[in-house]
């Protein structure tokens, strides 16, 4: 029957969005412009190390950065995800007045931090999103942080409704606000690589995170 | 926007002339000619849904474009922003096959006439593309009100015409190459191809799912696969709406699909 052959497919393609990715190297050239052919080359040619070019490359056709809504931080300052470029992140969706799943969704992502060495640690940031474009004020944030104890290491945002809608359908995150005021939500870790490009993702509570762990180490070079 | 209330009594055609009249805004004027018809308040049921859901979920009156959008139209947008492009667009918001059956970036060839549907678009080309008309896409609560009117009145259950038409479709595969938009019959509102011609995408199909923390690996939307799993609805004449919820559930915004379009609505 065709519906089950759609869902059929629609899982297989759910299968590879899961497939790792490969983190684009440092210093991997920039893609090309997609400016007029034979366009002159105007480009200086490229610095030794790419550090101070990676500010105007262009962003990665898979970069999640390219949602380019403007987010406002617990501390009220606005911040595009684009922000986040240069290392990797591990990013979830919640709510604050949450009374049961987000708790443990935070308890999930301490756990996986502590399975980072501490170089690593220092790197990888943490960035909560919020369903709840209502409650969930900049203080009310802020709050949640003070109650979780989370270091600096941990962005909280607030967006829109469209921002919000946005990267949740980019995460591929579902949410429905209930009756009573809470929100149903997928529970999904997403590790990004510096690019901002999905290399990874955990779903549900209360799993083995040590694979999100290593997904993000393999993202931080040896020094 | 009180008058709507009034205006749900009235049939379709003549309470969008109506509204035409009332309202100031320039953008419903003329709504026919733009190809949209106005669904009067009503009540979606949802088939699925939590257990401190309401049975019944009010809808306000909104405005729904009569046919799905066709090829040509399509054609016509990715003209205009070259980043909807099938050789441009970012995989990030477009899997592999979007518009594979049309002959290139520009050119729509023999699979894809241009007065069918345009079918492998994503959540988010479809989107962009409504926006861009000035429109969004309707959500699921205001689609599956359109779509459970009948041909004669507003519960299509109770027709077995309807129920035969809406049952059928699910039967038979989908063509290689889609029959044309409108050539299905419309519902007592005016609106062609809901029950019979693609699945259409709507702007929060992320919210369908069924428990807390539902996500795949879960019982309940397991069963949403299963035609089994429609034995514990209530009422099993809704088992396109139980098909529906289910495709809704399976997608993520960057598919694309053989047999999957969208329309456009508009709040009045």
């Amino acid at each position: 029957m065709k519906t089950h052959l759609v869902a059929l497919s629609l899982l297989a393609a759910g299968a590879l969005l899961a497939a790792p990715e490969i983190p684009a190297p440092c210093c991997r050239p920039a893609a090309p412009a997609a400016g007029p052919c034979c366009a002159p080359e105007t480009k200086p040619a490229p610095a030794p190390c790419c550090v101070e070019l990676k500010a105007e490359r262009p962003l990665t056709e898979r970069s999640l950065y390219q949602h380019d809504a403007v987010w406002t931080s617990d501390a009220g300052r606005p911040v595009k995800l684009a922000s986040l470029r240069g290392e990797p992140v591990i990013v979830a969706m919640f709510f604050a007045s949450c009374e049961y799943a987000c708790p443990v969704l935070v308890h999930d992502l301490q756990r996986a931090r502590a399975l980072l060495a501490p170089e690593v640690r220092a790197k990888a940031r943490v960035v909560l999103v919020t369903f709840d474009t209502r409650r969930d004020t900049p203080e009310a944030l802020r709050a949640f942080r003070t109650r979780f104890e989370l270091d600096s290491m941990w962005v909280l945002l607030r967006g829109t409704e469209t921002a919000v809608q946005d990267l949740a359908m980019l995460l591929g995150v579902k949410y429905k606000l209930d009756a009573r005021g809470q929100y149903a939500h997928s529970n999904l870790l997403t590790v990004l690589n510096a690019e901002g490009e999905i290399v990874h993702q955990h779903a549900g509570l209360m799993g083995d995170v040590s694979e999100v762990a290593r997904k993000v180490a393999a993202l931080v070079p040896v020094e | 926007m009180k008058p709507f209330h009034l205006l749900s009594f009235l049939p379709g055609p003549l309470a969008v002339a109506l509204v035409a009249a009332l309202l100031p805004a320039g953008a419903v004027r003329g709504e026919e000619a733009a190809g949209l018809v106005l669904i009067p308040a009503g009540v979606h049921e949802p088939v699925l849904r939590g257990q401190d859901e309401p049975r019944q979920v009010a809808v306000a009156p909104f405005l729904l474009e009569a046919r799905p959008v066709t090829n040509a139209e399509f054609l016509a947008f990715v003209r205009d922003q070259p980043k909807w492009r099938r050789s441009r667009v970012a995989p990030l918001f477009a899997d592999a096959g979007y518009l594979a059956h049309w002959a290139g970036d520009l050119e729509l060839g023999p699979k894809a006439p241009a007065e069918a549907p345009v079918v492998r678009v994503s959540w988010f080309a479809a989107r962009a593309y409504a926006a861009a008309k000035g429109r969004r896409l309707p959500t699921t609560a205001e689609w599956e009100r359109a779509a459970a009117a009948g041909f004669r009145g507003e519960r299509g259950a109770d027709e077995p015409e309807y129920r035969r038409v809406a049952l059928g479709w699910l039967a038979q595969p989908s063509p290689d190459v889609l029959p044309a938009v409108g050539s299905r019959r419309a519902s007592v509102h005016g609106v062609h191809d809901l029950l019979d011609l693609v699945w259409e995408w709507v702007d929060d199909f992320n919210t369908t799912m069924t428990t807390g923390e539902s996500r795949g690996d879960t019982g309940l939307e397991r069963t949403l696969f299963c035609g089994a799993g429609a034995a514990g609805a209530q009422d099993l004449t809704n088992y396109p709406a139980f098909m529906r919820a289910g495709m809704r559930s399976a997608l993520r915004a960057r598919y694309v699909v053989p047999n999957l379009g969208f329309r456009c609505a508009l709040s009045p």
